[in-house]
């Protein structure tokens, strides 16, 4: 039977344009949630956001030369692509190769779309060309990433808003373990714009200070962007090559509560269910996880259902498996969060240590979990979940496990 | 272990040849029928669209309820309900294992549409609220999802032309592994002036100038199942993917992708290339698409011919517009539907004839801008 390996992480986020630095930071217990600056707040009733800072991406040597119509969104996948496969060992090229690519598709081109949009409906005057329009698809940052790796495979675009990322790993690591592939590049990446902040804020989903995930405090997300691409490789093929894996993807689960377009079913049954499925395509028993990276999305409904779910499958036990969100510290990336945390998961096991939630300082009741307060502490989850739960519901839950 | 057999065991379509399978296959079986074209767009001349023009929820979903979906989401609730109703009360399958897997190309353009017009012309303060949720490409599969109970797993492939494809592929890969007892495999696409004013200003649309594309809306939905289930209509006997290099907006400059995606999915299905009785073509009426379509099919075929068929140049291009292939090829192979009308250009000069003799196994390739290529084989149970 294969199996499917992390070999290869790049990371982009508002805590830094690369895995390591993301990773240091996150330790530490810093935010990357700043005053927004990539559009005029000044009419939406928050103003806060974890934006990646322009001044420290810049995109690395890739193999493609993006034009100018290449958006922000593609740009973050195509360097967190780049750092994938060095970090693998994987030649950065256009080489052709008979690779996947399943990505989690975000807004893609949107945040560049909006000001044709906004011209448009202005009245304003009509220009030739495709311009702004060429990545309003959403599985533009897939066709870019693809054309500059030279990825001749499967290539897949999962679009279930929060969880998109998190089902895209999954149905990549599907595809390398049936054989399909011998190596899929998976993750997701999206970028801010007008539309899912006024969005949000128009939910009343935002908090305007920053997000506080399972603390009693907490008042909504605070959103996010970036991009995390991981290396899913077969074992063999990484043995043979002398990789080293940073874990396995032992399973994942995936369902829908039927439920509410944008509220959670509150005992937590449905996602319950989305946890047992996880834990029973990946063979594990619900004792042998040690850590759950959560969704932790910190709004007033989400956290408790999310806690209620975990409660139903891990009972009294819960108490002993830390919980911690990485959206204090990195936004809600949305369609990009399930790749991320997916990358966070793969290296906390690879390094005994497990991040924190940051802004998390008083407990909730209604989220009875030890969420890592403060900064990252040692751990060794040899198995560990990494959860999303999307907008109508879609949920998927990952199973990681060591390689060892 | 073998892998199990995945049966199309209903459908069910919403299409601008009206509500329902059979009016579809009738219109597309009259060769003097093509579609009321055009799209109302500010500020400027409408764009060819094949839009559902006659469609009402109101016969299907009671208005509370068609009054909280989106029109996206009406169209493939609509679609869905037909398909549902052919397997009986209550299904052969416990709802919470019945997934959703959807192909769209711009669902909740409208919306977001919407959600715009507020934030650049009032105030981001006034952005709908009730709108926003149906921005997200996966609003018409989670509503579905939220309608019916059904609990499985509910994915949506935003992929252009080729996610109402892959949505019956994944969908075929969701029940291989037993992740659900059945899944509503769908195409699902709206009227939106943003859509086709890009195409448009890309000069792919048709105009009486130049040949081109029209888009597609509706939806489209098979329900695949293993056994247990009710009568099947149609296999679905395999399936492939791959890609080429290409911009988002172009196709790719070699048949390759394609090619392989159709080997793939006849090896799968254990079928050689001479044993394809009818090919569901995908020619939209972009000339570059035909090409590349007619080249990889002489690749497979070599000097073998079988018939074919298309449905895009009439019903308009789209995700949904493979979901639609799909849909006929389940009618050719399975109950034996008259699929004679003439071929696309492009395959008639090849050598491609008519469908006019029924057949048992069907080809469904597919290509997107960007260069993602599937392709279905739907074989007759």
């Amino acid at each position: 039977m294969r199996e499917a390996w992390i070999t290869g992480i790049g990371l982009l986020t508002a805590l830094g344009p690369d895995r390591e630095t993301t990773w240091r930071r996150l330790l530490a217990g810093e935010t990357g949630i700043r005053p927004l600056t990539l559009f005029d707040t000044s009419g939406y009733r928050t103003h806060l956001a974890a934006q990646v800072d322009d001044a420290a991406f810049r995109l690395p040597p890739l193999p493609c030369q993006p034009d100018r119509h290449t958006s922000r969104a593609s740009r973050f996948a195509l360097a967190a692509a780049a750092e994938a496969l060095a970090d693998a060992g994987l030649p950065v090229s256009a080489e052709a190769r008979n690779w996947a690519l399943v990505l989690g598709g975000g807004t893609a081109g949107l945040f560049e779309a909006e000001s044709f949009v906004a011209r448009r409906l202005r009245g304003g005057p009509r220009v030739r060309g495709l311009g702004e329009l060429v990545e309003v698809p959403q599985d533009s940052p897939s066709d870019r990433v693809a054309r500059c790796f030279g990825l001749t495979g499967p290539r897949i675009t999962v679009t279930t808003a929060c969880s998109s990322s998190t089902i895209a790993v999954g149905i990549a690591a599907e595809l390398v373990c049936d054989g399909d592939v011998p190596v899929a590049l998976t993750g997701g990446s999206d970028a801010l714009c007008r539309l899912t902040y006024a969005g949000f804020n128009s939910l009343r989903a935002v908090d305007p200070d920053r997000a506080k995930p399972f603390d009693r405090r907490r008042k909504g997300l605070s959103l996010g962007e970036g991009a995390a691409v991981l290396v899913v490789e077969e074992a063999e093929h990484a043995r043979r090559r002398g990789a080293r894996p940073y874990a396995r993807v032992l399973g994942y689960g995936v369902t829908n509560d039927a439920f509410h377009m944008t509220q959670p079913e509150p005992s937590g049954v449905a996602w319950e269910r989305t946890v047992r499925a996880a834990l029973a395509d990946a063979g594990v028993a619900a004792s042998d996880v040690a850590y759950i990276n959560g969704h932790g999305t910190a709004t007033e409904q989400n956290d408790p259902a999310e806690c209620a779910a975990y409660l139903r499958v891990f009972g009294e036990r819960l108490a002993s498996v830390p919980v911690s969100s990485v959206k204090g510290a990195l936004g809600h990336c949305l369609c990009a969060a399930g790749g991320i945390e997916a990358a966070v998961t793969a290296l906390a096991i690879a390094r005994v240590t497990l991040p924190p939630t940051a802004g998390f300082a008083e407990a909730d009741p209604a989220c009875p979990v030890d969420a890592i307060p403060g900064t990252g502490r040692p751990g060794t989850p040899h198995v560990a979940l990494s959860s999303s739960f999307a907008f109508g519901g879609n949920s998927g839950v990952l199973v990681l496990g060591s390689c060892a | 272990m073998s892998a199990p057999r995945i049966f199309v065991r209903s459908t069910g379509a919403v299409s601008a040849a009206g509500t329902g399978v059979e009016g579809l296959l009738q219109a597309l079986a009259d060769p003097a029928w093509q579609p009321q074209l055009g799209i109302e767009r500010p500020d400027a001349p409408p764009l060819p669209v094949a839009a559902c023009r006659e469609f009402s929820p109101g016969d299907v979903l009671p208005p509370l309820v068609a009054r909280r979906l989106d029109r996206p989401a009406r169209l493939l609730a609509v679609a869905a309900r037909e398909a549902i109703r052919q397997l009986g009360d209550p299904l052969p399958w416990a709802r919470e294992r019945v997934g959703v897997c959807a192909g769209t190309w711009n669902a909740g353009t409208s919306a977001l549409l919407e959600v715009l017009r507020a934030v650049f012309l009032t105030s981001p303060e006034e952005a709908p609220p009730a709108q926003f949720p149906s921005t997200v490409a996966n609003a018409p599969a989670s509503q579905l999802g939220i309608l019916e109970k059904l609990g499985g797993p509910n994915l949506t492939f935003a992929e252009k032309q080729v996610g109402g494809l892959r949505a019956v592929a994944e969908a075929g890969r969701l029940l291989a592994r037993g992740r659900a007892d059945a899944t509503l495999a769908c195409g699902v696409d709206e009227a939106d002036w943003l859509n086709a004013e890009g195409y448009d200003r890309l000069g792919t649309l048709r105009t009486s100038a130049h040949p081109g594309m029209v888009l597609a809306e509706g939806a489209a939905v098979l329900v695949l199942a293993c056994e247990p289930g009710p009568a099947p209509l149609a296999v679905l006997a395999g399936w492939g993917s791959a890609s080429g290099p290409a911009a988002p907006h172009r196709y790719p400059d070699d048949p390759a992708p394609l090619v392989a995606a159709c080997r793939q999915a006849l090896e799968r299905s254990g079928l050689a290339p001479g044993e394809v009785g009818l090919v569901v073509s995908l020619a939209n009426g972009i000339p570059v698409l035909a090409d590349l379509e007619r080249h990889a099919l002489s690749a497979l075929f070599g000097t073998y011919r079988p018939a074919a068929v298309g449905t895009a140049e009439r019903l308009g291009e789209g995700a949904v517009a493979g979901a639609l292939r799909a849909l006929v090829a389940t009618h050719a192979v399975g109950v034996g539907a008259s699929l004679a009308w003439e071929p696309p250009a492009s395959l008639t000069a090849a050598g491609f004839p008519p469908a006019t003799a029924p057949v048992r196994a069907a080809l469904i390739p597919g290509l997107a801008g960007g260069g993602s290529a599937v392709a279905l084989v739907l074989t007759a149970p």
